[in-house]
């Protein structure tokens, strides 16, 4: 009985400690040093967005690095490093917001990289607006952010409805009168429905006949929708979802006898992941993409868009996409603004709020392409300028078929083997 | 008409997975009184046992299933001693102890997995993989039609062993009193420690086909454990011949609601359906255990 | 027999003990910075959710997976309210919120409570997930798109918020309880349903009224939450993590005990935050849980609670509970 009775006194002390020890920590606070611009990553970097969370760092990462081989941020002639602090949102609001206020508070951040999805920004925003510290996210594509009129966040690429509608309507003017009808699917989840809904409007402007269009909830058995949309056999099938999504929607067709004459997705289409996991399945498959290695643009810190793509596979060891990208050019945009704005880091409140007027004004040119903030509207302080491509998956590679100066190989229609 | 007999053929299909994905758990119900949190984490492992056995060593999943039920047998016959020392100790609530310890245990496998293979959703490739069969205007996937002949072979397999076997009889004897079967000579321990091992291989090698017929990945669990708590509920739980009533009930449910009202109220419907049926009748369609 | 309501040496010390806590929990906010407030905020919450959880789950003895539910209707009302088309302010949401999760919880409360065990557990469970579905399909809830709230972004009014939200629930638990004869009620339920109806006591009625008090409670914390977090989707406040964490926190703490809620949400919501603060994007901790989970289980059945009891009490406890066995 006196063993069991110094285990549980054991266990109470080291309770009691860990206790204390979790207690304490938080008071050790990191001395800000002197001639750095501190900047805090909110993304989610654990939790069901790891995945693209991870690649929204890379691509701030990326950045951070190739600034800080020139010595940093030039103002005013002189130069000031960047240093990155990060904090994981694990892919719940709530926790973003934790994290937020830890990058301010305890990191004494002067300005914030925004988090993968849109429900984590949502949640974010708020804070960066009370702190006064301005946020550019390099990802968030959900409309619903810039309808809340965020006076210290600015998002790098246009929202879905913007992007989506768009792609539909180039590709429908691409097939011409090959195609007639489409057919729209999404998951029930913000982003995909939003994904969806955009995909539904560019069927509807560009004048295909909208033979059905139906949402469900994530992880469904697709064989339904599967069996329907091959009963009345569209031209197009457009589907609104996330990679594993994807990954589903082609093992079910293919086991149901059924090949769409045109399948364009979304976002995930052109990760590596989705054409490993779904092999020459993949050929064919449609996807939109705001930005592509193939475009002709460029800037003086990464060169042009096919520089930028082979810096960032030699760095990762994989091809950047369009998130990656949109993150690294958040870095520009804030090179631009702080040399506009001429004043030498730390900044206090006033002096973040004077930057946050200066990114609105933001006029750049960048690998990325076109940047420049809407002041006004339904995509307030949203980049709406960056036009988005079609690309194609060529034998495992993704080629821009779509616009016109963008193209880069023939889109095939329809996919061979297609019902 | 041609999609009405599609949607049959898929409703019937969906009951075979998941009459595969309760049947062991029904087992373990019925027996051991114990309701297993981590049935979707054996479901999970087994596909990613699958999976690696496939991309790694290049083993076919009809073959590598019975690497994945041999393996499973014994892992979970040598955690049974502890779900049983669980289930039968004198605390206050032993099914509810019972209940948290593999709460406990499937965090741990979801954990695990998402710490050693990440987020990612994988495909286990089968040479069945995209294969089908053409009836006239339906197409049957022979994945899926595996799956729904495997859910027949275990209902079988597990007729047999408990109503012609002399490990059958100790079972029955096990679910119906613990205490007097004890009394009759049965080895009460050494019986249900078998008993969750057959649970675990039954639910991993069901397993092993999921994951070829959708993907995987650690999260899929939650939802495998949702449906097969849903199912053995609608059955009667610890009623094995009710899952295949429920399992075939709940397939077809979702396919003409996804089909005919839209599935995006699939998942509604079926839940709401789900919590009438147990109003309505609390012990289950069959109302029967072992 | 529980101890009686009297003065004793015993009763003064723990009084003055939780006075003193009570005090320095007031007085926190000035020694700390606004992200630790925040975390203190949180882990008042939590304490407060498992506190809920334990009255159906710990005396009642009834294991609900359905408590999201409560927690969405709390912050849902709340959320749909304070929304433009209705402009309500904040504490006026609170009462329709409490109103409507005790309205539900009384609804299904009568006829879910016939089932028992497994059958409860999984009926609650369908119903928190089909509530979600609801939300996910419908127009006003802003479907998976969620809802946005006025911003009040003043950590002290959400912290004393909290504070006072969790301090009455633990305070009102241990009044009605351990201190009247609604506790002896809810208790002999839990340890046998027939012999109580056989002593005149009203199962089914006392039943619901547990069920009811829980779930306002909930819905009190979904409502601060929601103004607190400032936007909400369905999965956030409805998902099954919500229960998983109430459940856990409970069973670490200690079931169907006073302070071992309190104990075990505080211990497992700042560990929760030390560990992703400290060390970033490792999800290492999920497997460790599950771990300590399973071996709580087997070595500590009465929770961490019963480490400060003192070894005379805790026997005292568990041969009362098995007694009745």
């Amino acid at each position: 009985m006196s063993h069991k009775f110094s285990r549980r006194k054991f266990l109470r002390n080291s309770l009691l400690g860990t206790g204390a020890m979790t207690l304490g920590f938080p008071a050790l606070k990191v001395n800000a040093e002197e001639h750095k611009i501190r900047v805090g990553v909110v993304t989610s970097l654990s939790g069901a967005n790891r995945f693209g969370g991870n690649l929204t760092r890379r691509g701030y990462d990326l950045w951070a690095e190739e600034i800080n081989k020139l010595g940093g941020i030039e103002i005013e002639g002189k130069r000031y490093p960047v240093e990155m602090f990060y904090g994981d949102a694990q892919s719940r609001p709530a926790s973003g917001a934790d994290a937020a206020e830890r990058l301010i508070i305890q990191d004494e951040v002067d300005v914030l990289f925004g988090p993968y999805t849109s429900g984590v920004t949502l949640a974010v925003q708020p804070i960066s607006q009370k702190y006064r510290v301005p946020m550019i996210s390099g990802s968030a594509e959900s409309p619903n952010v810039w309808l809340a009129k965020p006076a210290f966040n600015f998002g790098m690429i246009p929202a879905v409805d913007l992007t989506t509608d768009k792609s539909m309507v180039v590709l429908a003017e691409n097939l011409g009168d090959r195609a007639k009808t489409a057919s729209v699917i999404g998951v029930d989840e913000p982003f995909s429905k939003e994904t969806a809904e955009g995909f539904r409007k560019g069927v509807e402007e560009s004048g295909l006949d909208l033979l059905s269009y139906e949402l469900f909830p994530a992880g469904s058995d697709l064989s339904a929708i599967v069996s329907k949309l091959k009963s009345s056999n569209p031209d197009i099938v457009a589907v609104g979802g996330h990679e594993d999504v994807f990954i589903n929607f082609v093992n079910t067709a293919k086991a149901l006898n059924y090949k769409p004459k045109a399948l364009i997705m979304h976002y995930g289409v052109t990760s590596a992941a989705f054409i490993k996991e779904t092999g020459s399945e993949s050929n064919g498959i449609l996807g939109v993409s705001v930005w592509t290695e193939g475009l002709p643009y460029k800037d003086e810190l990464f060169g042009t868009a096919s520089d930028y793509s082979d810096l960032s596979f030699s760095r990762w060891g994989t091809r950047p996409d369009y998130t990656e990208a949109a993150c690294s050019a958040s870095g520009l945009v804030l090179q631009d603004a702080a040399r506009r704005l001429g004043k030498a880091p730390p900044w206090d409140q006033g002096t973040r709020a004077e930057l946050a007027k200066a990114i609105e004004d933001t006029d750049i040119e960048t690998f990325y392409g076109p940047v420049g903030f809407a002041k006004e509207g339904s995509h307030f302080h949203n980049n709406t300028k960056p036009v988005p491509a079609v690309v194609q998956i060529k034998s495992g590679d993704v080629v821009p078929v779509a616009p016109e100066n963008a193209s880069k190989g023939e889109l095939v229609y329809p996919i061979p083997g297609s019902t | 008409m041609d999609l009405f007999l599609q949607t049959l053929v898929n409703g019937i299909l969906i009951g075979g997975i998941l009459i595969c994905l309760t049947i062991g758990f029904q087992l373990t119900f019925g027996v051991l009184h114990v309701i297993d949190f981590a049935v979707g984490g054996w479901t999970m492992l087994g596909g990613y046992t699958a999976y690696w056995l496939v991309t790694l060593a290049g083993i076919d999943p009809f073959i590598s299933i019975f690497l994945v039920f041999a393996l499973f047998l014994l892992i979970g016959r040598g955690l049974g001693p502890l779900i049983y020392h669980v289930r039968t100790s004198r605390y206050a609530r032993p099914d509810l102890m019972a209940l948290a310890f593999t709460f406990g245990i499937f965090l741990f496998m979801r954990g695990g997995a998402l710490w050693l293979w990440s987020y990612n959703s994988r495909s286990v490739d089968s040479v069945l993989s995209g294969q089908f069969l053409s009836l006239g205007p339906i197409t049957i996937p022979l994945m899926r039609l595996s799956a729904f002949l495997m859910a027949l072979l275990f209902s079988l397999g597990l007729f047999i062993l408990l109503y012609r076997s002399r490990f059958g009889m100790a079972v029955r004897a096990l679910a119906q009193n613990h205490d007097h079967a004890g009394l009759m000579g049965v080895d009460v321990k050494r019986v249900s420690a078998w008993v969750y091992g057959i649970y675990t291989a039954l639910t991993a090698s069901a397993g092993v086909l999921i994951a070829t017929i959708y993907s995987v990945n650690p999260s899929v669990g939650v939802r495998y454990t949702l449906f097969a708590f849903f199912v053995a509920v609608l059955a009667g739980l610890g009623s094995v011949g009710g899952v295949l009533v429920a399992g075939l009930a709940l397939g077809l449910l979702e396919a003409y609601v996804a089909t005919y009202i839209g599935a995006r109220y699939s998942l509604l419907i079926v839940f709401g359906t789900l919590y009438l049926t147990l109003l309505v009748a609390p012990k289950g369609v069959l109302g029967r255990g072992i | 027999m529980a101890s009686k309501p009297v003065l004793t040496p015993k009763l003064i010390v723990r009084t003055l003990l939780i006075g003193a806590i009570v005090i320095a929990l007031a007085v926190l906010p000035t020694f700390i910075d606004s992200y630790t407030l925040r975390i203190a905020t949180g882990a008042l919450m939590w304490a407060g959710l498992a506190c809920a959880w334990n009255i159906v789950g710990g005396y009642a003895g009834y294991i609900s997976f359905g408590h999201s539910a409560f927690f969405g209707i709390g912050a849902y009302t709340t959320a749909i309210l304070m929304q433009s088309d209705f402009g309500a302010s904040f504490f006026v949401t609170l009462l329709p919120a409490i109103i409507l999760s005790i309205a539900v919880a009384v609804a299904i409360g009568g006829p879910t409570m016939r089932l028992r065990g497994a059958y409860f557990a999984i009926a609650t469970w369908a119903f928190a997930e089909m509530l979600m579905q609801l939300v996910t399909v419908l127009d006003f809830t802003g479907g998976t798109a969620g809802l946005s709230l006025p911003a009040y972004l003043n950590e002290f009014f959400f912290y004393y918020l909290m504070l006072f939200a969790a301090t009455a629930s633990f305070v009102g638990v241990w009044l009605l309880i351990e201190r009247s004869r609604f506790g002896f009620r809810i208790k002999a339920l839990r340890d046998d349903e027939p012999a109580a109806e056989s002593l005149g006591i009203r199962t089914n009625l006392v039943k619901v009224q547990s069920f009811a008090l829980s779930a306002a409670i909930t819905a009190l914390f979904g409502s601060i939450y929601a103004y607190w977090t400032t936007y909400i989707d369905p999965y956030s406040v409805m998902g099954p993590e919500i229960t998983d964490q109430m459940v856990v926190m409970v069973l670490l703490g200690g079931l169907g005990t006073v302070w071992g809620p309190a104990l075990g949400g505080v211990l497992l919501w700042i560990t929760n935050r030390y560990i992703w603060s400290t060390f970033g994007d490792t999800v290492i901790y999920l497997p460790i849980l599950g771990v300590i989970i399973a071996l709580v289980v087997l070595f500590l059945p009465n929770g961490l609670i019963s480490l400060f009891m003192g070894r005379r009490r805790g026997r005292e406890l568990i041969s009362r509970i098995l007694g009745k066995l």
